[in-house]
Protein backbone atom coordinates (compact mmCIF):
# COMPACT_ATOMS: atom_id res chain seq x y z
CA UNK A 1 0.00 0.00 0.00
CA UNK A 2 2.52 2.16 0.99
CA UNK A 3 4.35 1.15 -2.33
CA UNK A 4 1.70 2.06 -4.79
CA UNK A 5 1.44 5.47 -2.90
CA UNK A 6 5.06 6.76 -3.69
CA UNK A 7 4.66 5.44 -6.63
CA UNK A 8 1.40 7.51 -7.76
CA UNK A 9 3.45 10.31 -6.32
CA UNK A 10 6.36 9.81 -8.55
CA UNK A 11 5.49 12.22 -11.73
CA UNK A 12 7.07 9.77 -14.07
CA UNK A 13 5.45 6.60 -13.15
CA UNK A 14 1.75 8.71 -12.60
CA UNK A 15 2.39 10.12 -15.83
CA UNK A 16 2.77 6.53 -17.76
CA UNK A 17 -0.30 5.95 -15.67
CA UNK A 18 -2.52 8.69 -16.83
CA UNK A 19 -1.00 8.50 -20.14
CA UNK A 20 -2.33 4.60 -20.18
CA UNK A 21 -5.52 5.14 -18.88
CA UNK A 22 -6.57 8.26 -19.47
CA UNK A 23 -8.85 7.27 -22.74
CA UNK A 24 -10.46 4.42 -21.03
CA UNK A 25 -11.42 6.70 -18.16
CA UNK A 26 -12.83 9.63 -20.73
CA UNK A 27 -14.64 7.05 -22.86
CA UNK A 28 -16.18 5.73 -19.77
CA UNK A 29 -17.51 9.08 -18.20
CA UNK A 30 -18.74 10.17 -21.55
CA UNK A 31 -21.25 6.81 -21.73
CA UNK A 32 -21.85 7.40 -18.13
CA UNK A 33 -22.51 11.27 -18.34
CA UNK A 34 -24.93 10.29 -21.67
CA UNK A 35 -26.88 7.42 -20.08
CA UNK A 36 -27.46 9.25 -17.13
CA UNK A 37 -28.24 13.01 -18.91
CA UNK A 38 -30.51 10.83 -21.72
CA UNK A 39 -32.66 8.67 -19.37
CA UNK A 40 -33.31 12.19 -16.96
CA UNK A 41 -34.20 13.79 -20.05
CA UNK A 42 -36.19 11.25 -22.41
CA UNK A 43 -37.52 8.59 -19.88
CA UNK A 44 -37.73 9.52 -16.47
CA UNK A 45 -41.23 11.12 -15.55
CA UNK A 46 -42.40 14.75 -15.09
CA UNK A 47 -42.18 16.74 -12.40
CA UNK A 48 -45.84 16.36 -10.31
CA UNK A 49 -44.91 20.16 -9.72
CA UNK A 50 -42.57 21.79 -12.14
CA UNK A 51 -43.36 19.83 -15.11
CA UNK A 52 -40.54 18.57 -17.97
CA UNK A 53 -38.12 22.56 -16.16
CA UNK A 54 -36.71 20.60 -13.65
CA UNK A 55 -35.05 17.96 -15.93
CA UNK A 56 -31.86 20.29 -15.63
CA UNK A 57 -31.29 19.04 -12.44
CA UNK A 58 -29.51 16.17 -14.36
CA UNK A 59 -26.88 18.87 -15.36
CA UNK A 60 -27.27 21.42 -12.29
CA UNK A 61 -26.87 18.98 -9.08
CA UNK A 62 -23.64 16.85 -10.53
CA UNK A 63 -21.82 20.57 -11.07
CA UNK A 64 -22.93 21.59 -8.04
CA UNK A 65 -22.41 18.24 -6.48
CA UNK A 66 -18.39 18.86 -8.35
CA UNK A 67 -17.79 22.04 -7.31
CA UNK A 68 -18.05 21.44 -4.31
CA UNK A 69 -15.98 18.42 -3.88
CA UNK A 70 -13.38 19.19 -5.65
CA UNK A 71 -12.57 21.97 -3.37
CA UNK A 72 -12.19 19.59 -0.19
CA UNK A 73 -10.05 17.26 -2.44
CA UNK A 74 -7.97 20.52 -2.52
CA UNK A 75 -7.61 21.44 1.10
CA UNK A 76 -6.94 18.00 1.36
CA UNK A 77 -4.08 18.14 -0.55
CA UNK A 78 -3.06 21.10 0.49
CA UNK A 79 -2.67 20.02 4.27
CA UNK A 80 -0.17 16.70 2.41
CA UNK A 81 1.38 19.62 0.98
CA UNK A 82 1.92 21.96 3.65
CA UNK A 83 2.94 19.00 5.77
CA UNK A 84 4.99 15.88 4.10
CA UNK A 85 5.42 18.54 1.36
CA UNK A 86 4.43 16.21 -1.72
CA UNK A 87 4.80 17.60 -4.75
CA UNK A 88 1.98 16.16 -6.79
CA UNK A 89 -0.33 17.87 -4.34
CA UNK A 90 0.41 20.85 -5.13
CA UNK A 91 0.32 19.92 -8.77
CA UNK A 92 -3.34 18.04 -7.87
CA UNK A 93 -3.98 21.63 -6.77
CA UNK A 94 -2.59 23.85 -9.60
CA UNK A 95 -4.24 21.34 -12.15
CA UNK A 96 -7.91 21.76 -10.18
CA UNK A 97 -8.56 24.90 -9.74
CA UNK A 98 -9.61 25.65 -12.99
CA UNK A 99 -11.87 22.84 -12.78
CA UNK A 100 -13.82 23.77 -9.95
CA UNK A 101 -14.39 27.11 -11.19
CA UNK A 102 -15.83 26.18 -14.34
CA UNK A 103 -17.90 23.91 -12.51
CA UNK A 104 -19.35 26.14 -9.59
CA UNK A 105 -19.75 28.30 -13.14
CA UNK A 106 -22.22 25.77 -14.45
CA UNK A 107 -23.33 25.42 -11.14
CA UNK A 108 -24.79 28.73 -11.05
CA UNK A 109 -25.32 28.93 -14.76
CA UNK A 110 -27.85 26.12 -14.73
CA UNK A 111 -29.26 27.11 -11.50
CA UNK A 112 -29.88 30.83 -13.38
CA UNK A 113 -31.92 28.58 -15.83
CA UNK A 114 -33.99 26.46 -13.91
CA UNK A 115 -34.79 29.62 -11.45
CA UNK A 116 -35.79 31.88 -14.15
CA UNK A 117 -39.24 29.60 -15.22
CA UNK A 118 -39.67 28.21 -11.37
CA UNK A 119 -38.76 31.29 -9.02
CA UNK A 120 -39.53 33.55 -11.97
CA UNK A 121 -35.95 35.09 -11.28
CA UNK A 122 -32.65 34.67 -13.06
CA UNK A 123 -31.05 35.28 -9.32
CA UNK A 124 -31.38 35.77 -5.83
CA UNK A 125 -29.49 36.30 -2.84
CA UNK A 126 -30.31 33.11 -1.18
CA UNK A 127 -27.92 31.55 1.36
CA UNK A 128 -26.96 28.56 -1.07
CA UNK A 129 -26.60 30.62 -4.10
CA UNK A 130 -24.58 33.58 -2.32
CA UNK A 131 -22.58 30.95 -1.12
CA UNK A 132 -22.00 29.13 -4.56
CA UNK A 133 -21.16 32.52 -5.90
CA UNK A 134 -18.29 32.87 -2.85
CA UNK A 135 -16.73 29.84 -3.54
CA UNK A 136 -16.47 30.71 -7.91
CA UNK A 137 -15.14 34.05 -6.28
CA UNK A 138 -12.38 31.79 -3.64
CA UNK A 139 -12.05 29.33 -7.09
CA UNK A 140 -10.77 32.75 -9.11
CA UNK A 141 -8.76 34.04 -6.22
CA UNK A 142 -6.54 31.26 -5.63
CA UNK A 143 -6.21 30.63 -9.71
CA UNK A 144 -5.34 34.87 -9.50
CA UNK A 145 -2.37 33.78 -6.97
CA UNK A 146 -0.78 31.12 -9.69
CA UNK A 147 1.11 34.10 -11.23
CA UNK A 148 2.05 36.31 -8.38
CA UNK A 149 5.26 34.69 -7.21
CA UNK A 150 8.18 34.06 -9.03
CA UNK A 151 9.04 30.63 -7.48
CA UNK A 152 7.66 27.53 -7.99
CA UNK A 153 7.97 27.04 -4.83
CA UNK A 154 6.53 29.95 -3.05
CA UNK A 155 3.56 29.25 -5.81
CA UNK A 156 2.45 26.21 -4.43
CA UNK A 157 2.95 27.19 -0.65
CA UNK A 158 1.36 30.44 -0.75
CA UNK A 159 -1.37 28.33 -2.77
CA UNK A 160 -2.37 25.96 -0.31
CA UNK A 161 -1.96 28.10 2.45
CA UNK A 162 -5.00 30.14 0.76
CA UNK A 163 -6.80 26.68 0.03
CA UNK A 164 -6.39 25.93 3.73
CA UNK A 165 -7.70 28.22 5.01
CA UNK A 166 -10.55 28.69 2.58
CA UNK A 167 -11.01 24.96 3.43
CA UNK A 168 -11.47 26.34 7.11
CA UNK A 169 -13.84 29.03 6.77
CA UNK A 170 -15.61 27.83 3.86
CA UNK A 171 -17.80 25.76 6.25
CA UNK A 172 -18.02 29.09 8.38
CA UNK A 173 -19.01 31.28 5.57
CA UNK A 174 -21.83 28.85 4.87
CA UNK A 175 -23.29 28.84 8.34
CA UNK A 176 -23.03 32.97 8.66
CA UNK A 177 -24.84 32.62 5.01
CA UNK A 178 -27.59 30.86 6.11
CA UNK A 179 -28.09 32.60 9.10
CA UNK A 180 -28.54 35.75 6.80
CA UNK A 181 -31.05 34.38 4.46
CA UNK A 182 -32.26 31.22 3.50
CA UNK A 183 -34.86 29.94 0.48
CA UNK A 184 -33.39 27.48 -1.50
CA UNK A 185 -35.00 23.84 -0.87
CA UNK A 186 -33.18 21.99 1.57
CA UNK A 187 -30.58 19.21 0.67
CA UNK A 188 -33.03 16.57 -1.26
CA UNK A 189 -30.50 13.56 -1.55
CA UNK A 190 -28.84 12.73 2.30
CA UNK A 191 -26.89 9.71 3.25
CA UNK A 192 -29.91 8.55 5.47
CA UNK A 193 -32.23 8.91 2.49
CA UNK A 194 -33.63 10.61 -0.30
CA UNK A 195 -36.80 12.40 -0.52
CA UNK A 196 -36.92 12.12 -4.56
CA UNK A 197 -38.65 9.29 -6.02
CA UNK A 198 -36.79 6.57 -7.62
CA UNK A 199 -37.47 7.23 -11.13
CA UNK A 200 -35.77 10.65 -10.66
CA UNK A 201 -32.94 9.31 -8.59
CA UNK A 202 -31.39 6.60 -10.34
CA UNK A 203 -30.22 8.36 -13.57
CA UNK A 204 -28.98 11.53 -11.07
CA UNK A 205 -27.22 9.20 -9.74
CA UNK A 206 -25.53 8.02 -12.61
CA UNK A 207 -25.25 11.65 -14.16
CA UNK A 208 -23.52 12.37 -11.03
CA UNK A 209 -21.44 9.42 -10.85
CA UNK A 210 -20.59 10.52 -14.63
CA UNK A 211 -19.42 13.98 -13.78
CA UNK A 212 -17.18 12.38 -11.08
CA UNK A 213 -15.07 10.10 -13.73
CA UNK A 214 -14.95 13.00 -16.32
CA UNK A 215 -13.50 15.33 -13.79
CA UNK A 216 -10.90 12.29 -12.99
CA UNK A 217 -10.11 12.10 -16.85
CA UNK A 218 -9.60 15.56 -17.21
CA UNK A 219 -8.27 16.45 -13.90
CA UNK A 220 -5.65 13.39 -14.27
CA UNK A 221 -4.86 15.29 -17.99
CA UNK A 222 -3.89 18.79 -16.95
CA UNK A 223 -2.06 17.49 -14.07
CA UNK A 224 -0.12 15.36 -16.93
CA UNK A 225 0.39 19.15 -18.47
CA UNK A 226 1.54 20.76 -15.22
CA UNK A 227 4.22 17.82 -14.57
CA UNK A 228 5.22 18.10 -17.74
CA UNK A 229 5.87 22.30 -17.71
CA UNK A 230 7.55 21.53 -14.49
CA UNK A 231 9.88 18.37 -15.72
CA UNK A 232 10.49 20.23 -18.75
CA UNK A 233 14.23 20.08 -18.23
CA UNK A 234 14.57 16.52 -16.79
CA UNK A 235 15.38 13.64 -18.88
CA UNK A 236 12.12 11.49 -18.58
CA UNK A 237 10.13 14.01 -19.85
CA UNK A 238 12.81 14.33 -23.40
CA UNK A 239 12.35 10.33 -24.16
CA UNK A 240 8.82 10.21 -23.81
CA UNK A 241 8.50 12.72 -26.50
CA UNK A 242 11.43 11.13 -28.39
CA UNK A 243 9.57 8.26 -28.29
CA UNK A 244 6.69 9.53 -29.98
CA UNK A 245 8.69 11.09 -33.01
CA UNK B 1 14.34 38.49 25.84
CA UNK B 2 11.34 40.61 26.56
CA UNK B 3 13.17 43.66 25.43
CA UNK B 4 13.35 42.66 21.91
CA UNK B 5 9.16 42.44 21.44
CA UNK B 6 8.88 45.53 23.95
CA UNK B 7 11.24 47.28 21.35
CA UNK B 8 9.45 46.31 18.19
CA UNK B 9 6.24 47.52 19.67
CA UNK B 10 8.45 50.84 20.29
CA UNK B 11 9.36 50.99 17.37
CA UNK B 12 6.78 50.26 15.00
CA UNK B 13 4.50 52.49 17.03
CA UNK B 14 7.07 55.45 16.34
CA UNK B 15 6.65 54.69 12.71
CA UNK B 16 3.07 55.24 12.72
CA UNK B 17 3.04 58.12 14.62
CA UNK B 18 6.04 60.35 12.36
CA UNK B 19 4.55 59.06 9.25
CA UNK B 20 1.00 60.42 8.53
CA UNK B 21 -0.29 58.69 5.52
CA UNK B 22 -0.01 55.63 7.48
CA UNK B 23 -2.68 56.60 9.74
CA UNK B 24 -4.52 59.21 8.52
CA UNK B 25 -4.34 57.22 5.45
CA UNK B 26 -7.40 54.81 6.31
CA UNK B 27 -9.03 57.45 8.30
CA UNK B 28 -9.56 59.95 4.77
CA UNK B 29 -10.62 56.80 2.73
CA UNK B 30 -13.19 56.16 5.27
CA UNK B 31 -14.46 59.27 6.08
CA UNK B 32 -14.80 59.58 2.23
CA UNK B 33 -16.62 56.46 1.94
CA UNK B 34 -18.74 57.25 3.72
CA UNK B 35 -19.43 60.41 1.82
CA UNK B 36 -19.77 58.41 -1.19
CA UNK B 37 -23.26 56.47 -0.10
CA UNK B 38 -25.40 59.57 0.80
CA UNK B 39 -24.02 61.25 -2.68
CA UNK B 40 -25.30 58.05 -4.75
CA UNK B 41 -28.30 57.09 -2.60
CA UNK B 42 -29.86 60.14 -1.71
CA UNK B 43 -30.61 61.93 1.70
CA UNK B 44 -33.61 59.97 2.83
CA UNK B 45 -33.37 59.58 6.72
CA UNK B 46 -35.38 56.17 6.67
CA UNK B 47 -33.35 54.46 4.13
CA UNK B 48 -29.68 55.71 5.08
CA UNK B 49 -30.37 54.64 8.64
CA UNK B 50 -31.58 51.70 7.66
CA UNK B 51 -28.44 51.02 5.00
CA UNK B 52 -26.29 52.53 7.86
CA UNK B 53 -25.23 49.88 9.24
CA UNK B 54 -23.57 48.01 6.13
CA UNK B 55 -22.35 51.49 4.71
CA UNK B 56 -19.87 51.61 7.92
CA UNK B 57 -19.45 47.80 7.66
CA UNK B 58 -18.27 47.75 4.41
CA UNK B 59 -15.89 50.91 4.22
CA UNK B 60 -14.16 49.67 7.63
CA UNK B 61 -13.64 46.15 5.43
CA UNK B 62 -12.11 48.21 2.62
CA UNK B 63 -10.23 50.76 4.31
CA UNK B 64 -8.74 47.77 6.64
CA UNK B 65 -7.70 45.94 3.48
CA UNK B 66 -6.22 48.68 1.69
CA UNK B 67 -3.96 49.41 4.56
CA UNK B 68 -2.97 46.29 6.34
CA UNK B 69 -0.88 44.89 3.10
CA UNK B 70 2.48 46.90 4.30
CA UNK B 71 2.71 45.47 7.71
CA UNK B 72 5.44 43.42 6.91
CA UNK B 73 6.23 44.96 3.63
CA UNK B 74 8.86 47.34 4.64
CA UNK B 75 11.04 45.24 7.18
CA UNK B 76 11.31 42.62 3.96
CA UNK B 77 12.72 45.74 1.79
CA UNK B 78 14.88 46.81 4.77
CA UNK B 79 16.08 43.69 5.59
CA UNK B 80 15.33 43.31 9.07
CA UNK B 81 12.78 40.47 8.49
CA UNK B 82 15.51 38.29 7.42
CA UNK B 83 17.28 39.74 10.78
CA UNK B 84 13.98 38.54 13.01
CA UNK B 85 13.44 34.93 11.07
CA UNK B 86 17.31 33.96 11.88
CA UNK B 87 17.36 35.61 15.64
CA UNK B 88 15.52 32.74 17.32
CA UNK B 89 12.53 34.73 18.63
CA UNK B 90 8.79 33.57 18.88
CA UNK B 91 7.87 34.92 15.99
CA UNK B 92 4.25 34.39 16.78
CA UNK B 93 4.37 36.89 19.64
CA UNK B 94 6.55 39.12 17.19
CA UNK B 95 3.75 39.02 14.50
CA UNK B 96 1.19 39.76 16.68
CA UNK B 97 2.64 42.67 18.22
CA UNK B 98 3.26 43.89 14.86
CA UNK B 99 -0.30 43.47 13.69
CA UNK B 100 -1.76 44.71 17.00
CA UNK B 101 0.21 48.03 16.71
CA UNK B 102 -1.01 48.43 13.20
CA UNK B 103 -5.20 47.43 14.40
CA UNK B 104 -4.21 50.01 17.28
CA UNK B 105 -3.38 52.56 14.55
CA UNK B 106 -5.71 52.35 11.68
CA UNK B 107 -8.61 50.64 12.92
CA UNK B 108 -8.95 51.60 16.70
CA UNK B 109 -9.60 55.62 15.54
CA UNK B 110 -12.03 54.01 12.76
CA UNK B 111 -13.97 52.76 15.44
CA UNK B 112 -14.40 55.83 17.26
CA UNK B 113 -14.86 57.55 13.92
CA UNK B 114 -17.64 54.70 13.26
CA UNK B 115 -19.78 56.26 16.19
CA UNK B 116 -19.73 59.68 15.45
CA UNK B 117 -20.59 58.39 11.26
CA UNK B 118 -23.60 56.24 12.75
CA UNK B 119 -25.03 59.66 13.74
CA UNK B 120 -24.57 61.23 10.57
CA UNK B 121 -26.22 58.06 9.24
CA UNK B 122 -29.16 58.25 11.44
CA UNK B 123 -28.54 55.07 13.12
CA UNK B 124 -30.45 54.71 16.56
CA UNK B 125 -27.93 55.22 19.14
CA UNK B 126 -28.40 51.46 20.90
CA UNK B 127 -27.79 49.89 17.25
CA UNK B 128 -24.75 52.33 17.19
CA UNK B 129 -23.35 51.21 20.55
CA UNK B 130 -23.75 47.57 19.17
CA UNK B 131 -22.06 48.52 16.32
CA UNK B 132 -18.90 49.65 17.88
CA UNK B 133 -18.56 46.39 20.08
CA UNK B 134 -19.02 44.36 16.60
CA UNK B 135 -16.33 46.71 15.03
CA UNK B 136 -14.47 45.97 17.94
CA UNK B 137 -14.33 42.27 17.89
CA UNK B 138 -14.34 42.32 13.99
CA UNK B 139 -11.61 44.50 13.09
CA UNK B 140 -8.68 42.41 14.95
CA UNK B 141 -10.08 39.76 12.05
CA UNK B 142 -10.15 42.05 9.60
CA UNK B 143 -6.24 42.97 10.47
CA UNK B 144 -5.11 39.72 10.66
CA UNK B 145 -6.33 38.85 7.17
CA UNK B 146 -5.22 41.64 5.68
CA UNK B 147 -1.68 41.00 7.06
CA UNK B 148 -2.16 37.67 5.89
CA UNK B 149 -2.65 38.99 2.50
CA UNK B 150 0.05 41.53 2.81
CA UNK B 151 2.68 38.02 4.07
CA UNK B 152 1.38 36.53 0.55
CA UNK B 153 2.24 38.90 -1.72
CA UNK B 154 5.29 40.61 -0.35
CA UNK B 155 7.14 41.24 -3.33
CA UNK B 156 4.92 43.00 -5.25
CA UNK B 157 1.86 44.35 -2.50
CA UNK B 158 -0.75 44.13 -5.12
CA UNK B 159 -4.29 44.32 -5.05
CA UNK B 160 -4.78 40.30 -5.64
CA UNK B 161 -3.85 39.62 -1.96
CA UNK B 162 -6.67 42.46 -1.17
CA UNK B 163 -9.24 40.43 -3.33
CA UNK B 164 -8.65 36.55 -1.88
CA UNK B 165 -8.69 37.72 1.32
CA UNK B 166 -12.19 39.50 1.30
CA UNK B 167 -14.11 36.35 0.76
CA UNK B 168 -12.64 34.46 3.79
CA UNK B 169 -13.77 38.17 5.74
CA UNK B 170 -17.17 37.40 4.71
CA UNK B 171 -18.46 35.67 8.14
CA UNK B 172 -17.47 38.97 10.44
CA UNK B 173 -19.19 41.02 7.85
CA UNK B 174 -22.57 39.15 8.02
CA UNK B 175 -21.72 38.50 12.07
CA UNK B 176 -21.49 42.14 12.75
CA UNK B 177 -24.41 43.11 10.13
CA UNK B 178 -26.90 41.02 11.74
CA UNK B 179 -25.77 41.74 15.00
CA UNK B 180 -26.28 45.25 14.61
CA UNK B 181 -29.96 44.34 12.75
CA UNK B 182 -31.27 42.54 15.67
CA UNK B 183 -30.12 45.10 18.50
CA UNK B 184 -33.72 45.39 19.94
CA UNK B 185 -34.07 41.65 21.07
CA UNK B 186 -32.31 39.10 22.87
CA UNK B 187 -30.37 37.57 20.08
CA UNK B 188 -27.81 39.83 19.44
CA UNK B 189 -26.28 38.28 21.94
CA UNK B 190 -25.72 35.09 20.08
CA UNK B 191 -24.32 37.31 17.00
CA UNK B 192 -21.79 39.24 19.30
CA UNK B 193 -20.56 35.62 20.89
CA UNK B 194 -20.57 34.05 17.69
CA UNK B 195 -18.09 37.09 16.02
CA UNK B 196 -16.10 36.76 19.42
CA UNK B 197 -15.78 32.67 18.77
CA UNK B 198 -14.75 33.66 15.37
CA UNK B 199 -12.02 36.28 16.52
CA UNK B 200 -10.51 33.87 19.20
CA UNK B 201 -10.74 31.00 16.74
CA UNK B 202 -9.07 33.15 13.85
CA UNK B 203 -6.17 34.58 15.95
CA UNK B 204 -4.06 30.93 16.14
CA UNK B 205 -4.69 29.57 12.63
CA UNK B 206 -4.23 33.13 11.16
CA UNK B 207 -0.84 34.28 12.40
CA UNK B 208 0.29 30.94 11.79
CA UNK B 209 -0.63 31.33 8.49
CA UNK B 210 1.24 34.91 8.13
CA UNK B 211 4.23 33.24 8.96
CA UNK B 212 4.44 30.46 6.93
CA UNK B 213 3.52 33.25 3.96
CA UNK B 214 6.43 35.03 5.35
CA UNK B 215 8.54 31.97 5.32
CA UNK B 216 7.92 31.32 2.06
CA UNK B 217 9.65 34.34 0.68
CA UNK B 218 13.10 33.18 2.31
CA UNK B 219 12.93 29.77 1.91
Amino acid sequence: MRQLFSQLISFPYFFKLAQISFPYIFIISIFVILLGVLWGVFFSPPDATQGEVYRIIYIHVPAASVAQSIYYTMVVASISYLIWRIKMASVFMISMAPLGALFTFLALFTGAVWGQPTWGTWWVWDARLTSTLILLILYLAIISLFSSFDRRDSTDQAVSIIVLIGGINLPIIKLSVEWWNTLHQSASITLSGSSIDNEMLIPLLISILGFYIYVTAIGMRRMQIEIIKREISHNWVKTIFQEKR
Amino acid sequence: MRNFYLKTFQRDSRVYLSRSSSFLGPIVFFLITITLYPLAFGSDEEQLAELAAGIIWISILLANLLSHQFIFNEDYKDGSLDLVLTSGKSLFLWASIKIFVNWYFSSLPLIFLSIFTSFMLYLPFDAALILAITLFLGTPILSMFGALAGALTLERGNIVGSSIVIPLCLPALILGILAIQSYENEEVFFYIFLLAAFLFFSIPILIASCLGAIKLHFE
